[in-house]
């Protein structure tokens, strides 16, 4: 009898023990798990292109100032900074901003992260936000002097991007470049990277904002699907995922599990102009058929309405962008654009090919509804729906009569503007070479006065309209699914995940 | 027997050889390169920084040049390294290469377990319903795209966390419960196709068997109808079986691209689509010469299972 009760009271206390044990357990770590549909093709700042790596490089890396949600430049690595002139800024460092390694952040890191960007060999496409920079001069430990060879008023907006972050140098020198390593400030830091799969980034506990990051750990998981990622959201596999299909986000805001953020982007669709490949070569065709393209209806059609119709400078950058019903051929006319085609020589219209691909950026579903659309004036469209590496390769080689194509505009007229539809534009395949157009470019770009500015870039707007070296449709939006238990996350126009720095899960 | 063995690995060689040029020079017809994919549509590149980025990219020097020197690099075991990612090669293929051998077995496996009963039995039954029903399943089987197939699995589970793997995908050796409750599904959407191939073959295969002498002689000795059927129609009624299902392994394991990418597994097939999907010369011929020699590899177990499971065949003589 006693044995048995000596036994009882041993299981007893073990229970109890163990129940103990059970509640005085470690708090569970806060993790969110991020489905994106593309794996990051490296991870150097300095060096990559891709929508997928910058979203890592979010979350890794700190710039001198950053955007906020409006677009605004707001400071990141520099509380402050002075333009004596035109051509000289100074940039105040915070203090005690340390590296991922531990070590401070001082002045001597900025020198040589924007040295590392203008170096030829670095092959950098941050190189054109920079490209007037003669020198950098380190002034003290916290302060750093920019020197241009001329005014460019983009440059502030032109250091946002992740393109310009600050990285350690040693970090640098010891891997050959950041591709797979981490050698920045950001709120998280690398943990582990399984290609294809998964990357594990974890907090940075001794980030220079106090009590951010809230999240322990950050998981970002491939799912190329998007029915998978949004199945993904609703089990609970993930916590947010990054759609872009217009048909999932349908059935995404139907479901009461899952809650749905969009906002108009800064990406832009255009229906481009070879403006060499005849019969586009001719102004007139080009706006004919910029007078019967019906906005709303593409983007109702191709992308569920899910967006705004926009000018040159995306709608969302609401400081600068006309409003398209105050740009020419805001609505369509179809008289007038037979009218035109006949004058240009094509009474009896013409038929021509449309350039596409089935991927979300090569715009099938636009073409589609062009074809359609201008059929009104009798022109015939033939789609040349192609794969997308051949797509871009077309487009390298400038092997095309029309294009439709997702460009990445900027909140800053001038960082989109200027490659584009300058004469000698870095991206300007449409081949397009105006004189008046130049002339405003290079003066918006130069002006420091903000209301000189307005009025040059207002003027561009219309000019680039008129002259339509290509026909400027829409702002998809940008969509981010998150199940219920995320809180603090907001969403940023040019797709920046940013402010997971300042999001909490609920479990 | 092993001088046999030998003799078809030696065969590897030229085989191997003629892939790897023709894999070289083809891949490159196709228009676009990594560089044009790392430049998109959004990046600028002064002169300087083209020729920098060409000598990155492996493009500055001929074809012919190149394969040479990629050559040269293989055979000292030195794959190179990825385009896309700079990770080295091989590793990274090696690495995906578990996955996509357990998905292939256990693909395999359902197939062969739902495939070869039904067979048996719709060869047996002159019972109408269950024919009609064996019939049906066979022709479903048959038709339906796996990736539809797959894609409707990932709908109609989406509320049940942990049987579809999801990028959350877990090893064997870490969980092993979880890792093949992860693979079903996957495994079932291929298994489906290939069970319907072996039940017919099956099917065909023991409706002739079962017209032959011996199996009369078998019955007529009184042996029960299970003996007859199992130890006598079937040994001679597999081999046929063994063949297709050997020659579709060999498929499977090239990469069940389709299923790879609609449930997010990281298998070969899913490196071998992005890698052509982003000109990524390096890899897209590591992986070929490794199905290749994957294919080499699953012809030869496949006639050595052949001559197990018939003695008759003499495996010197090329199985005559």
């Amino acid at each position: 009898m006693k044995r048995q009760s000596i036994m009882l009271v041993a299981l007893l206390a073990m229970t109890l023990f163990g129940a103990a044990g059970a509640f005085a357990a470690p708090a569970a770590q806060a993790v969110l798990t991020i489905g994106v549909d593309q794996e990051a093709v490296g991870i150097d700042p300095h060096i990559v292109t891709a929508f997928s790596s910058m979203r890592r490089i979010d979350l890794l890396y700190n710039r001198l100032v950053r955007l906020d949600d409006n677009f605004v430049v707001v400071p990141d690595l520099a509380e402050s900074w002075d333009v004596p002139n035109n051509v000289t800024y100074i940039f105040h460092l915070r203090k005690g901003v340390k590296f991922h390694n531990g070590r401070e952040l001082t002045a001597d890191d900025v020198q040589y992260s924007l040295q590392r960007i203008l170096d030829p060999k670095t092959a950098s496409p941050g190189r054109s936000y920079v490209s007037l920079i003669t020198s950098i001069d380190v002034v003290d430990r916290y302060t750093v002097k920019l020197n241009l060879s001329a005014p460019l008023a983009s440059l502030l907006d032109g250091l946002t991007s992740n393109n310009c972050s600050i990285v350690a140098k040693e970090v640098v020198e010891a891997n050959g470049n950041l591709q797979k390593v981490d050698g920045g400030t950001g709120p998280f830091m690398l943990q582990e990277w399984i290609p294809d799969n998964s990357m594990t980034l974890v907090k940075n506990a001794s980030y220079f904002e106090k009590g951010a990051p809230y999240l322990d750990k950050v998981i970002f998981r491939v799912i190329p699907e998007q029915a998978s990622l949004l199945a993904g959201v609703k089990s609970g596999d993930l916590d947010l995922a990054t759609i872009s299909d217009g048909a999932t986000i349908r059935q995404a805001s139907k479901d009461s599990k899952v809650v749905v953020m969009s906002k108009p982007g800064l990406n832009m669709r255009i229906f481009s102009f070879n403006t060499t490949a005849k019969p586009f070569d001719d102004v007139r065709v080009r706006q004919a058929l910029a007078m019967t393209l019906n906005r709303t209806e593409i983007l109702g059609i191709a992308e569920f309405g899910m967006g705004k119709p926009t000018g040159p400078v995306p709608v969302a950058a609401t400081q600068w962008a006309v409003p398209v019903a105050k740009l020419p051929y805001a609505s369509p006319d179809i008289a007038k654009a037979k009218k035109l085609l006949a004058d240009a020589g094509y009474p009896k219209g013409f038929s021509f090919k449309i350039t596409c691909s089935a991927t979300y950026e090569g715009g099938l579903a636009v073409a589609q509804v062009a074809q359609e659309e201008l059929k009104k004036i009798g022109v015939t469209a033939e789609l040349e729906v192609v794969e997308w590496g051949v797509y871009i390769d077309k487009w390298v080689k400038r092997d095309f009569a029309t294009m439709i194509e997702l460009r990445g505009g900027s909140g800053e007229p001038d960082r989109f503007l200027y490659r584009t539809f300058y004469s000698s534009g870095g991206v300007n395949n449409f081949l397009f070479k105006d004189a008046e157009v130049d002339k405003y470019l290079d003066l918006g770009r130069t002006q420091t006065v903000l209301a000189d500015r307005k009025a040059s870039y207002d003027k561009l707007q219309t000019l680039l309209t008129e002259k339509a070296p290509a026909i400027f449709l829409y702002c998809p939006n940008e969509n981010q699914v998150m199940g219920k238990q995320v809180s603090g996350f907001k969403l940023v126009g040019n797709g920046s995940l940013f402010y997971v720095t300042y999001t909490k899960v609920k479990r | 027997m092993f001088r046999y063995i030998a003799k078809r690995l030696l065969s590897l060689i030229p085989v191997l050889f003629g892939v790897s040029i023709i894999v070289f020079f083809l891949v490159r017809l196709i228009p676009g390169s990594a560089l044009e994919m790392y430049m998109g549509t959004q990046v600028e590149a002064t002169p300087e920084q083209m020729v920098e980025l060409q000598r990155i990219f492996g493009e500055d020097k001929p074809v012919p040049v190149l394969y040479v020197e990629w050559l040269g690099r293989i055979l000292q075991g030195d794959f190179g390294y990825s385009l896309r990612t700079g990770r080295p090669v091989l590793p990274d293929i090696l690495s995906r290469l578990p996955l996509s051998l357990e998905l292939t077995l256990l693909s395999l496996m359902l197939a062969l377990l739902i495939g070869i009963p039904q067979g048996i039995l719709s060869s047996l039954k002159r019972n109408p319903f269950s024919d009609v029903i064996n019939r049906v399943i066979g022709l479903l089987g048959l038709s339906l795209p796996q990736f539809w197939l797959a894609s409707l699995m990932v709908l109609a589970f989406a509320n049940f966390s942990g049987w579809i793997p999801m990028g959350n995908y877990i090893k064997f050796s870490v969980d092993p419960i979880r890792n093949l409750r992860m693979l079903l599904l996957p495994s079932l959407a291929i298994g489906i196709g290939l069970a319907a191939v072996i039940m017919r073959y099956t099917r065909n295969s023991m409706l002739e068997v079962l017209q032959m002498d011996y199996i009369r002689t078998a019955k007529a000795k009184g042996l029960t109808k299970r003996v007859v059927i199992l130890r006598h129609a079937l040994k001679n009624a597999i081999l046929p079986v063994i063949t297709v299902a050997g020659f579709n392994t060999g498929y499977l394991l090239g990469g069940a691209i389709v299923i790879e990418e609609v449930f997010a597994l990281p298998g070969m097939g899913r490196l071998a689509l992005y890698a052509i999907y982003q000109r990524d010369y390096p890899v897209i011929q590591a992986i070929v010469l490794m199905i290749a020699t994957i294919f080499v590899l699953v012809n030869l177990v496949t006639d050595l299972i052949y001559a197990m499971v018939d003695p008759r065949i003499r495996l010197d003589d090329g199985g005559r």
